[in-house]
């Protein structure tokens, strides 16, 4: 044993890294692919039925209206992200790169959020928009616009706004900091003749800043792609498990969660005879969906490295 | 020199510190707020005050066991940092370190875990716990968590393939074993880098909300996201409640941001521009 370790020392310090990894990451995944195609409820005997559980996702209209309505909940964030957070963010991390005064005091500001827990994140948005405590419908009340006040987070059509909405507030700090970290990539000459060019403030944004962060952009772009098609805690905390009223803030993972532990409590409640064959059938529709994404990803992080 | 940013830059900027003092804002109205009975708060939200007092503080920490849960969520976070640090390092080092056979392959490999989201494999996880006698106990989130290598193993392999090899020549010729250059210059060397490791991944796993949810099922093992959710989920009872619980859970982790703001956004950064 002692000197196969010493004639082939990278064992010795890949082996722990891999078991640990092998047993808690990848078996679980592979198992969950396995298990999706059995009908089985997670306790009594596994029936093998091939593909039928995903023959039944995608052909039961329960089901699949089910999914397509947690798609589009999925992807609205997604687009609501990418087209008015990120924006936001990129103008935010320029105006602290440009040591506007105050930046120091911006950039604590703007992350401090990412501190706080997704429950209270919800419950702080509550305060400020619930219909008769909160404090927008008491400030519209005051300022004369009455009749626009109503219970913000209690109205299905808002639902999922409202999730992109605290999501947006709470993640704001991680995209600025990172495009933060870009910009000091870009060297000071070339924003400086800029200036003397008599560039203004969007010329600068979009010919000298925005093509040397393009790859931060793109990454962002694909990291919040993944973070909105697996998004399950605020959903979880607004909604219950059964996604809100009418399913308006259901995603993916939540109706996974629904049909693999029951719609009432983990483990408990109403778990149908095949909850656990469609619910990893369901994570695995998930992760096909992410997968490509993934991948890019990841050749984007392996191409970025060897440019250094 | 004075440079003319233009109107532009003028607006963002006053759109910035709304923006800042807003978050602020809501943060001291919280704390503000759980300061008052509940049904001051309920029936009388922006009046006058009836009374300031901490009575529900004095519930939670007496009565309701807020430490807890604050308890559980530092044992699971420590416990699993540290592991994750170590397996994490020992595993990087050896993959920059050394050359052996499938070299890509092995790198690949470690960042599956990235594309995978948790709930795909949280059924045959429950199994596998629940085969082991591990649900309802700190341990199946401590092991879950501090498997998750993939990011850190990246990062830190990437910090480690550019140390130049005198470093390792010298000690091992120094008569130093593979370990002990590891622990005693290694592992020191890439301490920047494990920083901003323990940043990224200690705010995740602190602020955790849906591995307790499955696995912890009783309230002497719950963590602080889910005791707050239990007063959030009936708010009309538990309002004054539920802001004692925010501010006791959120305020502290904040200060402490603040004071050691720059070197945790640096470090964040750095996770950023290097991984």
């Amino acid at each position: 044993m002692r000197k196969f370790f010493n004639k082939n020392p990278y064992l010795m310090f890949l082996l722990p890294g891999i078991i640990v990894y092998s047993v808690f990451v990848v078996y679980p995944i592979l198992s969950a692919g396995y298990i999706s195609f059995f009908q089985w409820n997670g306790y009594g005997p596994k029936e093998y039925v091939g593909l039928q559980n995903y023959k039944d996702l995608f052909t039961n209209s329960n089901l699949m209206s089910q999914l397509g309505n947690a798609l589009k909940n999925c992807l609205t964030i997604f687009f609501l992200s990418v087209i008015i957070m990120m924006p936001i963010q990129i103008i935010m991390a320029y105006t602290i790169h440009s040591k506007a005064r105050g930046s120091s005091f911006f950039q604590v500001a703007v992350f401090s959020p990412q501190f706080i827990s997704t429950p209270v994140i919800v419950f702080i948005f509550t305060l400020l928009f619930d219909g008769s405590f909160g404090i927008v419908n008491k400030v519209l009340r005051e300022t004369g616009f009455g009749n626009l006040a109503r219970p913000w987070m209690g109205i299905p059509e808002y639902g999922i706004y409202v999730i992109w909405f605290m999501m947006t507030w709470a993640g704001m700090g991680v995209g600025m900091v990172y495009f933060i970290g870009a910009m000091k990539m870009i060297s000071g000459e070339m924003i400086e003749s800029a200036y003397v060019d008599g560039a203004g403030f969007w010329k600068r944004l979009w010919y000298i800043v925005i093509p040397q962060i393009k790859g931060t952009i793109f990454n962002l772009i694909l990291t919040s792609y993944i973070i909105s098609m697996t998004i399950f805690d605020f959903n979880y905390i607004l909604g219950g498990s059964g996604g809100g009223i009418s399913g308006s803030v259901d995603t993916l993972a939540l109706m996974f969660y629904r049909t693999a532990f029951g719609e009432n409590s983990p483990l408990g409640g109403k778990v149908s005879v095949n909850a656990m064959g469609m619910g990893t059938t369901i994570a695995c529709v998930l992760f096909l969906m992410v997968f490509v994404v993934a991948i890019c990803q990841i050749v984007l992080m392996f191409r970025t490295k060897k440019e250094d | 020199m004075q440079k003319k940013q233009g109107i532009m830059a003028g607006f963002f900027k006053i759109f910035m510190w709304i923006y800042s003092l807003a978050t602020f804002a809501i943060l001291l109205y919280l704390v503000y707020n759980s300061l008052r009975p509940r049904n001051d708060f309920l029936s009388n939200t922006f009046g006058k005050p009836e009374s300031l007092g901490v009575q529900s503080y004095a519930r939670l920490i007496t009565q309701d066991h807020f430490f807890r849960y604050f308890f559980n969520s530092v044992i699971i976070l420590t416990v699993s940092l540290v592991l994750l640090i170590l397996i994490s390092s020992i595993t990087a080092y050896g993959i920059a370190r050394f050359t052996f056979p499938l070299k890509r392959l092995v790198r690949v490999f470690f960042l599956i875990g990235m594309m995978f989201p948790v709930q795909l494999s949280v059924v045959p996880l429950f199994l596998m716990m629940n085969n082991v006698k591990l649900v309802d106990n700190l341990l199946s989130v401590i092991l879950i968590s501090s498997a998750g290598i993939s990011l850190p193993v990246f990062m830190l392999t990437n910090f480690f393939e550019k140390l130049p090899k005198e470093i390792y020549e010298s000690a091992i010729m120094d008569g130093a074993g593979e370990w002990t250059t590891f622990f005693r210059i290694m592992f020191p060397i890439a301490s920047p880098v494990v920083m901003s490791v323990c940043i990224t991944t200690s705010v995740g796993i602190w602020n955790q909300f849906f591995l307790p949810l499955i696995f912890l099922k009783s309230d002497s093992n719950k963590t602080v996201p889910l005791l707050v959710t239990k007063y959030t989920g009936n708010l009309l009872r538990n309002v004054d409640m539920s802001m004692a619980v925010s501010v006791l859970s959120t305020i502290p982790i904040l200060i402490l941001f603040i004071i050691f703001s720059n070197r945790i956004i640096e470090g964040v950064t750095e996770g950023a521009v290097k991984g």
